[in-house]
């Protein structure tokens, strides 16, 4: 990490102090300037996580009952069942996967692309570089209902009035178990693209123009440019894009809760056609009070982020060391 | 006159040459007689990313009768400003065509939708303000101080950044409901202020400046406040103007954590205002004028901030995502 080793020889050291003092050269300053943060970090950061990571063995449901609902550690169970017989949550990890995967690809694939042809610093360019930004700074929500509108059933839905004019009947968007998926990976590319086309061109603008110039009186074309030069350059920035947009893409929870309801009050819509882990976290921890259940489905979330996330940086620096 | 004519040519001359030249590595682009057309893509996909945004503007000034016609208006026969505010609103009365407007409805709420907007203003303020004070001495004591256990504690706020924020969901909302701060702005602001990437961000900026220039400070007998708020803060301002910028917009946008805790109407946030004004009036044509003019509200402020700052904040975004 980025932390400088300190050099003790070389640098200022103050007169020696006693006590409790020596364990620091700034003397206690440095322990109240640190503590509201750590304090607050330890309430707020850690004791919830090693507490959620108690719940998770544990049945506990909002109210604690001897006969009627009794709290206690049931060991692995919310676990073992979970992974072997909820068909709910097999749902939702498959649908949760089916959406990463798109997601993710077709949104590097969409900032990259975006990236390349906005790059020459022209005036119409930098609008519309503002313009694919601004959805990441507009509120999820906001965005959700237009698409909402967007994606209504009835012929008043936008999507339907324009297939109308061309004659074709209305189709229920939003209640088609095959295109739950694919309306929210669109949702997500509209979204988010415009974030990974800044970071691709943070990473091309950082690629100096002398490597093209020599690549031109090498006589490589175009295309062997991009595949020799800028692509390999690029390769740091697809690993953070690739990973910070999976491990985003794991938590959606927004489109899903406003456009996918289900008439009994709970997520997911039509035969849980759109249900997704944290919908599902929500689901079991806040409509039906099972906080241990939903404590074992966020550590399970955690473990499939964690693992894609070194699996991601494993096969990236194998793919360095074939080269 | 002349003179600014011939500046404007210059300027598009200039643009068709960056065009040329930075699209340098670009191999989607087409050469020969096509490439007039290279760009149509590009400007249809603008078309789709501002879509949404044209739609929420235009239909929160059409009236209900409008707002029902199939095909719709793509720009509306008459504007008005109803679904915000509609003079001849009488609660009384039912009449046709006269609207509720976004201000008159949550008449049980103080100061009806204004309220969330307060709410809203006043949680991501404190926030924001709040964080970056505690998280920048956190960061500065971190990179600049010499003590035991600096890098345990380091390593454990880095060490959470992996940990996906909701597994600390459910303990969190549960130690909330224990110190009975349910339904309160203490829920909305004490958990959201210790924050990781804050400081990670932080001492990343603080360990490229030279310990010299503080030590510089301490042999001239500056206290360590002192040398934090002359010499750190300074120092530190363009990192954080972009922390503030980030943190600012994600907590006006933030929702899960708000929908948890709010058990009222008067202290929602404006995301969860949103979702109560969607569940209120679902299907109902009526009411998409009004929701689209409630979404539109919510997303300015933020719109406007970006602009506002765009230049730290594509910065900002390089700087946290390129390292």
């Amino acid at each position: 990490m980025a932390t400088k080793q300190v050099d003790t020889k070389n640098s200022y050291t103050p007169t020696k102090k006693k006590g409790f003092y020596k364990f620091s050269d700034s003397g206690i300053s440095s322990y109240v300037m640190l503590a509201p943060f750590v304090l607050l970090f330890i309430v707020w950061a850690v004791y919830p996580v090693l507490s959620s990571l108690r719940l998770s063995f544990m049945r506990y449901n909002a109210i604690c009952d001897e006969t009627l609902s009794p709290c206690g550690s049931v060991g692995f169970g919310n676990y073992t069942y979970l992974i072997l017989q909820d068909s709910r949550f097999h749902k939702a990890l498959l649908n949760t996967s089916l959406y990463v995967f798109g997601a993710v690809i077709l949104g590097l694939l969409a900032s990259l692309s975006l990236s390349l042809a906005l790059q020459a610093d022209t005036r119409a360019n930098r609008v519309l570089r503002v313009i694919f930004f601004l959805p990441s700074v507009t509120s999820g929500i906001a965005v959700v209902l237009v698409w909402g509108w967007v994606f209504r059933g009835d012929d008043i839905g936008l999507l339907n009035s324009l297939l109308s004019s061309f004659g074709i009947a209305p189709v229920e968007w939003l209640a088609t178990p095959s295109l739950a998926i694919p309306i929210l990976i669109f949702m997500s590319i509209w979204g988010g693209a415009g974030f990974g086309m800044v970071l691709f061109l943070a990473g091309l603008n950082a690629i100096p123009a002398m490597y093209y110039e020599a690549a031109v009186i090498d006589g490589a074309n175009r295309r062997d440019r991009f595949r020799y030069i800028t692509l390999p350059l690029l390769k740091p920035v697809m690993v953070y894009v690739v990973i910070t947009g999976t491990i985003g893409a794991f938590q959606i929870f927004e489109g899903v809760y406003l456009l996918f309801p289900t008439s009994v009050g709970s997520i997911g819509g039509l035969k849980d056609m759109a249900l997704m882990i944290v919908p599902y976290l929500y689901d079991m921890g806040f409509n039906r009070f099972r906080l241990g259940y939903a404590s074992a489905v966020a550590w399970i979330l955690f473990a499939i982020i964690f693992t894609i996330s070194l699996i991601n940086i494993r096969v990236t620096k194998s793919l360095e060391d074939l080269r | 006159m002349n003179a600014k004519r011939n500046e404007k040519r210059l300027e598009r001359k200039n643009d068709e040459l960056m065009e040329r030249s930075g699209n340098f590595e670009n191999p989607f682009e087409t050469k020969g007689k096509f490439s007039k057309y290279s760009r149509v893509p590009i400007y249809l996909l603008t078309v789709v990313m501002i879509a949404p945004y044209y739609w929420m503007i235009t239909s929160s000034f059409k009236s209900v009768k409008e707002l029902q016609k199939v095909p719709p208006t793509l720009i509306p026969e008459k504007w008005i400003p109803g679904n915000y505010w509609d003079p001849n609103y009488d609660p009384n009365m039912y009449q046709q065509d006269i609207m509720q407007g976004l201000f008159q409805r949550f008449t049980k709420v103080e100061f009806g939708f204004g309220r969330f907007f307060l709410n809203s203003f006043f949680i991501t303020t404190t926030i924001t303000i709040l964080t970056l004070l505690i998280g920048s001495l956190a960061a500065y004591v971190v990179a600049k101080h010499r003590f035991r256990a600096k890098r345990a504690i380091y390593l454990v706020i880095i060490g959470s950044m992996m940990i996906p924020w909701q597994v600390g969901l459910i303990p969190g909302f549960l130690l909330v409901d224990d110190l009975g701060w349910l339904n309160t702005y203490w829920a909305y602001i004490i958990p959201a202020l210790p924050k990781a990437f804050i400081v990670f961000f932080l001492v990343q900026y603080l360990s490229s400046i030279p310990d010299e220039l503080i030590e510089a400070a301490r042999i001239d007998g500056a206290r360590e406040w002192t040398i934090y708020f002359r010499i750190v803060l300074p120092l530190l301002k363009p990192a954080m103007i972009a922390m503030m910028i980030f943190t600012a917009i994600g907590e006006w946008n933030n929702f899960l954590w708000p929908l948890i805790i709010t058990q009222s109407q008067d202290m929602a946030n404006l995301p969860v205002a949103l979702a109560l004004l969607k569940n209120s009036g679902a299907g109902n044509i009526g009411t998409q004028g009004v929701i689209m003019a409630a979404a539109l509200l919510v997303s300015l402020p933020t719109i406007i901030l970006y602009f506002l700052t765009q230049r730290h904040f594509i910065r900002g975004i390089a700087l946290s995502g390129i390292k």
